[in-house]
């Protein structure tokens, strides 16, 4: 297979989810059953993850740098991408087979938009051209402003879709006049061809400086930091929650990567970079605002789906710490391949945390009571142990707790961060106390569940019966505590793609 | 520049500055559309000047064709009293300020223009019988560009619209049929005076304007906008 696409076979993973977005929508015209493409878009994104995986060890060959000619890289980073991205959108096609047929959404566009949006994301983890980085991006959003208003009889859903694809295209505006800078003042659009103007001095330094601000901010909207993230509880809330759970962790996993891309090879310069005065430091005074920000307002919170989306917001800010992590080491050390891979490892983490958290509140609800608020789910504990242990081991893993895999994204994150010395102490003292005011509304949810009664006479939300939710859950579950007793494969996973800015 | 070129950039240039101000000054929205088509064409003749043919002839076809043809749709799909205002809504103050700061632009722009070194904008002459001349704009330099340099952004670009498409079908169907069966019960349809009829906090609707279709068989569905 591999020798068959010759030099386009870094791509394989990619191409082989556009065709099988294509060949679904055929089918889509097809069948009567929607639920059928649940399972289809499950098996043509997993496939694209287990290429991606095949491809692993696979030199690159010089054709196929010519071939591509920078226009996208073909790294074990964009490799990593592809697994977690079609990973989670895989997770989340299996969400939605269950959720949209207990809610009589069933349509077929859903998967199909799911299956472009990963593309789209994929295509963004391995851009190396501003180019193709605002049409991956674009790609990628577009898609997402159609998830979020799929329902559109929901006002919430409609509100939503708006706010974020109004904001969203502010927020690439603001991206592509940043990239117009960027060409003004190196001549250049490729990633490559842009560091080495910054490199060799060519380039003027304020022009440079203000576009990277500019690139930085539409990027930040993307991954919802502080203060950049106010479409994020809306668009969370109004979505279905299997387009919530896409949103939770394609988006940002490909935003995530993208950024990193951005930040270590586009402005990877000694002078940007600089822990002191470059954009470090500025990452690290982001990450403590969008830590503070999201904990403390997750905490008001009353509906859960609006909780996990300001906790979202909070985990965007642990990653963002390991990144201004990775740069803040002794000026001639290079990148702390530490920092990095706990980055990559925290998005595998927080992707199947996510996907149990979300899969769980869908499997509370069934058709007619959807469970969204913390009093939707008193008592289901008691009432459905089945149903609850999901939910508590998401939750926990979401917190932090061990053994789960959330507890070592988190652990290797800030030891990372320590490890930086003493300019990064107080963001990480930041993180703790954050992470301490975090569990108070994790443990809420556990509250709920099992020490809380529903209110006499209040509709009661009966968990639903579908066995797309419940493999997701398992599925998810089975990597969350995998992931949490025996980190050292994916640690090493991503350590290798982490490798990749050298 | 050939002497004939230079007389296709004068009278261009004219046309397309009297057809802007036109455009924007016209009251009449049909008449502005008509400026604006004369302003389109007008550009594709710069365009021509710059030996830019296949950019005149897309210029051409999108602009001139599609574009404005629609705007001409929509102005008389509203109908001619939609868009025109009676009152002149702005005072002396907001007039001036605007004229001000449009004065102060265009002169930032002139100066800037005036202020670039000509030898690194210029378009090479073209001595006649020349052959890379015609590739400039042409056809052969543009697919190249697209097809060959830039095939793999070209290639994604073509996902993006696919995406845009079905994302707006999405919206635009709205809502399946069991949806409809479930929302459009008798007493919906009768008292659904709601916007969203799946949510009891969304604003009301005018009674008067809401659904008069034929009504379907009784439902012993509570009804979703009770």
């Amino acid at each position: 297979m591999i020798e068959l696409l010759g030099a386009w076979a870094p791509l394989l993973p990619v191409l082989f989810v556009a065709l099988g977005g294509l060949g679904l929508m055929l089918v889509d015209a097809l069948v009567k059953d929607k639920a059928e493409l649940a399972m289809g878009t499950f098996v043509v994104l997993s496939l694209g993850a287990g290429l991606a995986l095949g491809l692993w060890n696979e030199p690159v060959t010089a054709a196929s740098t010519e071939l591509f000619g920078g226009w996208v890289a073909a790294d074990r980073l964009s490799l990593f991408l592809d697994v977690a991205i079609c990973g989670g959108a895989a997770l989340a096609a299996l969400l939605g087979g269950g959720y949209l047929r207990e809610h009589q959404l069933e349509r077929g566009e859903f998967y199909v938009l799911v299956v472009f949006s990963a593309f789209g994301g994929m295509m963004l983890g391995r851009s190396s051209d501003v180019l193709t980085l605002f049409v991956a991006l674009e790609t990628l959003s577009l898609g997402v402003y159609g998830l979020v208003a799929f329902r559109r009889t929901s006002p919430r859903a409609a509100e939503g879709a708006l706010k974020y694809f109004l904001l969203g295209s502010f927020a690439s505006a603001i991206l592509l006049y940043g990239s117009a800078l960027l060409y003004g003042a190196t001549g250049h659009t490729d990633f490559v061809g842009i560091a080495a103007s910054i490199e060799a001095g060519d380039a003027e330094t304020r022009l440079t400086i203000l576009a990277m601000a500019l690139m930085v901010v539409g990027l930040a909207f993307k991954v919802s930091a502080v203060p950049f993230h106010m479409w994020t509880p809306d668009a969370y809330e109004g979505a279905v929650t299997p387009a919530t759970t896409f949103m939770a962790v394609v988006v940002k996993t490909a935003a995530f990567g993208v950024l990193l891309r951005v930040l270590f090879v586009v402005f990877g310069d000694d002078m940007l970079s600089a822990p002191s005065t470059g954009w470090p430091r500025v990452l690290g005074a982001l990450a403590a605002i969008t830590m503070l920000g999201g904990n403390l307002a997750a905490i008001v919170q009353r509906n859960v789906k609006r909780m996990l989306a300001y906790s979202s917001i909070a985990h965007a800010g642990y990653i963002l710490v390991g990144i201004a992590a990775a740069a803040s080491g002794p000026a001639d050390a290079g990148w702390s391949e530490t920092a990095l891979s706990s980055v990559l490892y925290y998005l595998l983490a927080y992707t199947v945390s996510n996907v149990l958290a979300f899969g769980s509140l869908i499997l509370a609800g069934s058709h007619g009571k959807e469970a969204v608020s913390y009093e939707d789910l008193a008592g289901l504990g008691r009432r459905h142990p089945a149903v609850a242990l999901p939910f508590v081991l998401g939750i926990l893993s979401l917190m932090g707790f061990p053994p789960t895999a959330g507890f070592f994204a988190k652990y290797y994150v800030l030891s990372a961060a320590m490890q930086m010395g003493t300019g990064m102490l107080w963001l990480v003292l930041v993180a703790v106390l954050s992470s301490a005011v975090g569990a108070y509304y994790y443990l809420r949810v556990l509250v709920f569940l099992f020490m809380k009664q529903p209110e006499p006479g209040a509709v009661v939300a009966v968990p639903m019966r579908s066995l797309y939710v419940v493999s997701a859950l398992v599925l998810s579950g089975y990597f969350v505590l995998r992931m949490g007793l025996a980190p050292n494969a994916y640690l090493e996973f991503a350590l290798e793609a982490a490798r990749t800015f050298g | 520049m050939s002497t004939g070129g230079e007389l296709l950039f004068v009278v261009c240039g004219l046309i397309a500055v009297v057809a802007a101000v036109l455009t924007v000054s016209l009251s009449n929205p049909l008449r502005s559309a008509v400026a604006l088509l004369t302003h389109v064409t007008a550009l594709a003749g710069l365009y021509l000047t710059l030996h830019a043919h296949l950019l005149a002839a897309v210029q051409l076809l999108v602009y001139a064709g599609a574009v404005v043809v629609l705007f001409v749709f929509v102005i008389m799909l509203l109908g001619p009293g939609a868009l025109d205002s009676k009152a002149e809504p702005r005072g002396w103050v907001s007039k001036t300020v605007g004229a001000g700061l449009l004065a102060l632009v265009a002169g930032a722009i002139a100066f800037a223009v005036g202020k670039v070194n000509p030898e690194t904008v210029a378009i090479p002459g073209c001595p006649d019988g020349q052959a890379e001349c015609s590739q400039f704009g042409g056809v052969n330099a543009l697919s190249a560009a697209i097809y060959r340099d830039a095939a793999i952004p070209f290639e994604l670009v073509s996902m993006l619209l696919l995406v845009a498409i079905i994302a707006a079908i999405t919206i635009a169907r709205g809502r399946t049929r069991d949806e409809k069966e479930l929302t459009d019960s008798v007493d919906a349809r009768r008292f659904a005076r709601r916007a969203f009829p799946s949510d009891a906090e969304a604003p009301l609707l005018n009674p008067a304007k809401m659904s008069t279709g034929p009504l379907r068989g009784q439902s012993d569905e509570p009804s979703a906008a009770e």
